[in-house]
């Protein structure tokens, strides 16, 4: 489905990724996990295609994507949120979650401008669709024509999820979707990712540190240290290997010895 | 050869001036992520503050006769014998202006710098903390509020200003052909370098130096490590007015006085971007690059078409290099 | 919020006029338009015609400042390019429909937009606002040169023509009105429109965050391009009538000066807003003439204090640029939406 193969980044000397190779299976939920600064954001970054890799190859449904421009990958169906929210801060919810339709609709310069006719159209069947799969579903209706500006940090990494999903994505990247959260919010957001996986059959990829929960949703788990991929498998595979322990626990006393 | 010679050293003279309007624009945008887009009008004011202390003040009836022309007498047994226009007479003629050329330039230096630091308070801090965008605005309002009450303020006819140094012509002889400059102009060659390397010194090595690189890297972490960085903006203004009042007599001995004076800052906008907004090095280079080439275009297609060369160059510069020759590109992240 | 306002589909909460006020508000707004003409006298009807033609230019340099977050110091250009191409056409084709010269004067103006537009791809920001000043001063150059001159009348200018509808030549300014206002209402339309569907929506979202407009899948390319050639063109259209409504043009009219009295119209009006334009156009432009008055009033019609008078007027102009950026960022829009807050708060709050 999507496959990233032998990718290398670096900024200068310092080696984000470094010939890093996974594939995430269709519909399911792939977790990436890794300490801070392990990549993963870059990881992401390659495949929405902010940056570019400096070697190898991503691959979405079987198609070279590696140079491909964002605009074009979002077309494709890759859509994602971002570590620090990427709202567009002067908009409100509604219009917010509309841009991410963007690239499924049509209307052009002289539609958008004319508006009676093709354009309005085009607008109240998005609007009708949207409140159904997007708003309704993220139980966003309260608040659908408040500014983002003014919105609680939970709310706002909602309504990112929200515009993520108006793509309707084949491929739907979440960077630390719950990061921050309390615990009854970290449950929402985890019941739609569920929610999002049953309904449309998206392929997930997720980075988060909120290990309890990338254990109880993901079908696979890819975890990364210094841009490598040192372990991968089911949670459970995963949550024995003793190269994740050291990771993240820091060299065993034994090991040292 | 010889010509092209000539032309080139012409551009290179002239590029210097660019080089320290540049500076004051560079200076300014490091410490302020403000680019000034007035800059040319604040070197206008320096011009006239010059013409008023070098020119206007000495004819004043108070003023003692030997501030508008010193002669003591020792002068007066060098310049006997000289010839009209020999390098000798030409330096009498300078050491007789000598008083008022001072006078002129502590005044300008003085006055210019009172009126950065009156902008910065006035105009530019109560606008801290808004976009960049804001600011420029601000900077391009200034262009009309400087414009206007240069015209209001100084409504008499200018008259000459005494140019910096003497002026005499030199001639030499290159790849067989002639070749002259006034030696004002060489005097203003040197004086803009040195201003320029002045600067440098200043700001790698004193400690005020240090304060306004460290803002330049980064506003919040310097206000954090106990740097004054309202002081720093204050400061950034005022070595951009003070070295502003330099170019602006070197503008006004070389150019003369008008109001249209401060429109060299908008092609040393321009120059500045094709160097890259936080490289000295990089105005540098393209100050003396347009410069020359300013020149020889003026020399193979006419005056005219010189006056679109900084316009035209920074457009294929960017289009090439977006962050002008040697600016850095700021790596982005999301 | 106006109590009593509820909707029945999403049709009529995606509308522009979607209360009653703002409905009533354009229809009065269209009334007095139309009443301008017969009760206004010569003069204001000068300054009417003056005000509708920059308010073209501006809703254009709304499109790429106030909605697209672009910077752009070169619409004299833009404007220029329009006014020219009115006259080099009517050269040719003497009675030339006025719209048709309108549009090929947008095509040229648009062009132009997207050659000077093509930095943007490349830079931001600051660079491209000298970019486009250097846009400005190149075209200007190119105006005034003598092998054009046949065509543009060179540094000394060139009388404009004026237009011919369906056999009518307008001459009085009443006709030009006629002609020049439909026009900004229909090209004001255009752009409030543009606004609350898809194309403005991204051209909005690049202004944002143009990093997550990219990744939402729209073309920074494309829609910076669009957007440079919108505003262009719209400010050629400004060109055209301009070239009807005067009678004579000079390249400097359409210098750095024009286009920063462009910006400060958008400053002064609100960047961003639809209504900015024309709030901004209004005072900008009334400023200078009622400094004028000022001025003869105190000079007791003294010829000699009149050479005062541009200076001071660059100098009310640079401070009322500053004076908005600090006091009032968002331009005279908002102090609309406070009176308008008011009003429906009112008796309960304030």
């Amino acid at each position: 489905m999507l496959s990233v193969q032998e990718a290398s980044l670096s900024f200068g000397g310092i080696h984000a990724l470094s010939e890093l190779t996974f594939e995430a299976k269709q519909g399911e939920i792939t977790a990436i996990i890794g300490p801070n600064g392990a990549g993963k954001t870059s990881l992401f970054n390659i495949i929405s295609g902010f940056y570019k890799p400096q070697a190898g190859r991503v691959f979405f449904q079987d198609q070279d994507i590696t140079h491909a421009r964002p605009d074009k990958r979002a077309a494709l169906g890759i859509a994602r949120t971002f570590q620090n929210i990427a709202l567009f801060r002067g908009m409100t919810v509604l219009e917010n979650i509309k841009l991410g339709s963007h690239s499924r609709l049509k209307s052009g310069l002289f539609d958008s401008g004319i508006y009676y006719g093709a354009a309005r159209r085009e607008e109240i069947a998005l609007r009708n669709e949207l409140e159904r799969d997007v708003i309704d579903f993220l139980e966003l209706d309260h608040i659908r024509n408040l500014h983002v500006a003014t919105l609680p940090y939970g709310l706002q990494k909602r309504v990112e999820l929200a515009r993520a999903l108006a793509l309707q994505p084949k491929v739907l990247l979440l960077d630390e979707p719950v990061a921050g959260m309390n615990r009854e919010e970290t449950e929402d957001i985890a019941r739609f990712i569920l929610d999002i996986q049953e309904r449309w059959n998206t392929t997930i990829l997720l980075v988060e540190h909120d290990m309890s929960m990338v254990m109880d949703i993901s079908d696979q788990v890819i975890v990364l240290n210094f841009g490598k991929q040192i372990a991968s498998g089911t949670p459970k595979d995963v949550q024995n290997n003793p190269a994740v322990i050291e990771a993240y626990l820091g060299t065993s006393a034994k090991g040292a010895a | 050869m010889g010509q092209f010679s000539q032309y080139v050293m012409n551009g290179i003279m002239n590029g210097s001036v660019y080089a320290l309007i540049a500076l004051g624009i560079v200076s300014i945008f490091k410490s302020t992520k403000v680019v000034n887009f007035a800059q040319g009008h604040v070197i206008m004011f320096g011009a006239y503050f010059y013409f008023t202390f070098s020119v206007m003040l000495p004819e004043a009836t108070f003023m003692p006769d030997w501030v508008l022309k010193w002669e003591p007498e020792w002068l007066a047994a060098y310049k006997e014998g000289a010839l009209m226009f020999s390098p000798k007479a030409a330096i009498a003629g300078w050491v007789n202006n000598l008083p008022r050329i001072i006078l002129g330039i502590i005044g300008a230096v003085i006055c210019n710098g009172i009126l950065g630091l009156l902008i910065e308070r006035v105009f530019m801090r109560p606008l801290l903390g808004q976009s960049s965008f804001a600011m420029i605005l601000c900077t391009i309002g200034l262009i009309w509020v400087l414009e206007g009450s240069a015209s209001l303020i100084w409504t008499a006819d200018v008259d000459q200003v005494p140019p910096l140094g003497p002026n005499f012509p030199i001639r030499f002889t290159l790849f067989g052909e002639q070749v002259f400059f006034f030696s004002a102009s060489v005097v203003n060659f040197g004086l803009a370098l040195f201003l320029f390397g002045l600067l440098m010194l200043v700001l790698r090595f004193t400690r005020s130096g240090v304060a306004i690189r460290a803002t330049a890297e980064d506003q919040s972490t310097a206000y954090a490590m106990g740097i004054n960085v309202p002081a720093v903006f204050s400061s950034a203004w005022v070595i951009a007015s003070t070295t502003g009042a330099f170019a602006g007599a070197i503008l006004a001995s070389r150019n003369g006085l008008s109001p249209t004076l401060g429109l060299f800052g908008l092609s040393v906008l321009a120059i500045v971007l094709m160097g890259g907004l936080d490289s000295f090095l990089g105005v540098l280079i393209a100050a003396m690059l347009v410069g020359i080439f300013e020149s020889l275009t003026q020399w193979q297609l006419g005056g005219e078409i010189a006056e679109i060369v900084p316009y035209v160059l920074v457009l294929i510069v960017i289009i090439w290099r977006p962050n002008g020759l040697l600016g850095q590109a700021e790596i982005e992240r999301i | 919020m106006i109590i009593g306002e509820y909707k029945t589909d999403y049709g009529q909460d995606e509308g522009i006029w979607n209360t009653w006020a703002k409905k009533l508000g354009f229809v009065v707004a269209l009334l007095l338009l139309l009443l301008i003409p017969f009760i206004g006298n010569d003069y204001q009807l000068l300054m009417a015609g003056q005000i509708a033609i920059f308010v073209i230019a501006v809703v254009g340099l709304n499109v790429l400042v106030g909605y697209t977050g672009l910077m752009s110091l070169g619409h004299g250009a833009f404007f220029a390019l329009g006014a020219y191409t009115t006259v080099a056409l009517h050269q040719f084709f003497p009675h030339l429909f006025p719209l048709i010269t309108l549009i090929i004067s947008m095509v040229v103006a648009g062009f132009f937009g997207f050659l000077f537009g093509l930095p943007s791809l490349r830079v931001k920001g600051l660079y491209l606002a000298v970019a486009t000043l250097s846009a400005n001063f190149i075209v200007l150059f190119f105006i005034r040169q003598d092998w054009l001159e046949h065509l543009t009348g060179g540094r000394g200018g060139i009388e404009t023509p004026n237009a011919y509808f369906f056999g009518t030549e307008l001459i009085t300014n009443q006709q030009k009105y006629f002609l020049i206002v439909p026009i900004a209402i229909v090209m004001f339309l255009f752009a409030q429109n543009l606004f609350r569907s898809r194309f403005g929506r991204a051209l909005i979202a690049i202004r944002d965050n143009d990093h997550s407009a990219e990744i939402l899948g729209i073309s920074l390319f494309n829609y910076k391009l669009k957007s440079f050639v919108i505003s262009a063109a719209y400010c050629g259209a400004a060109g055209t009538l301009w070239a009807y409504f005067f009678p004579a043009i000079l390249p400097e009219d359409f210098g750095l000066n024009m286009s920063i009295t462009l910006l400060i119209c958008l400053v002064a009006g609100g960047m961003g807003r639809s209504l900015g334009p024309i709030f901004g156009t209004i005072l900008i432009l009334m400023v200078p003439e009622l400094l004028k008055m000022g001025a003869f009033y105190f000079s007791e019609g003294n010829a000699s204090a009149q050479i005062y008078f541009s200076p001071i007027r660059d100098i009310v102009f640079g401070l009322m640029i500053i004076g908005f950026l600090i006091f009032e960022p968002m331009g005279l829009v908002s102090i609309w939406d406070r009176f308008w807050r008011f009003i429906n708060r009112w008796p309960f709050a304030k």
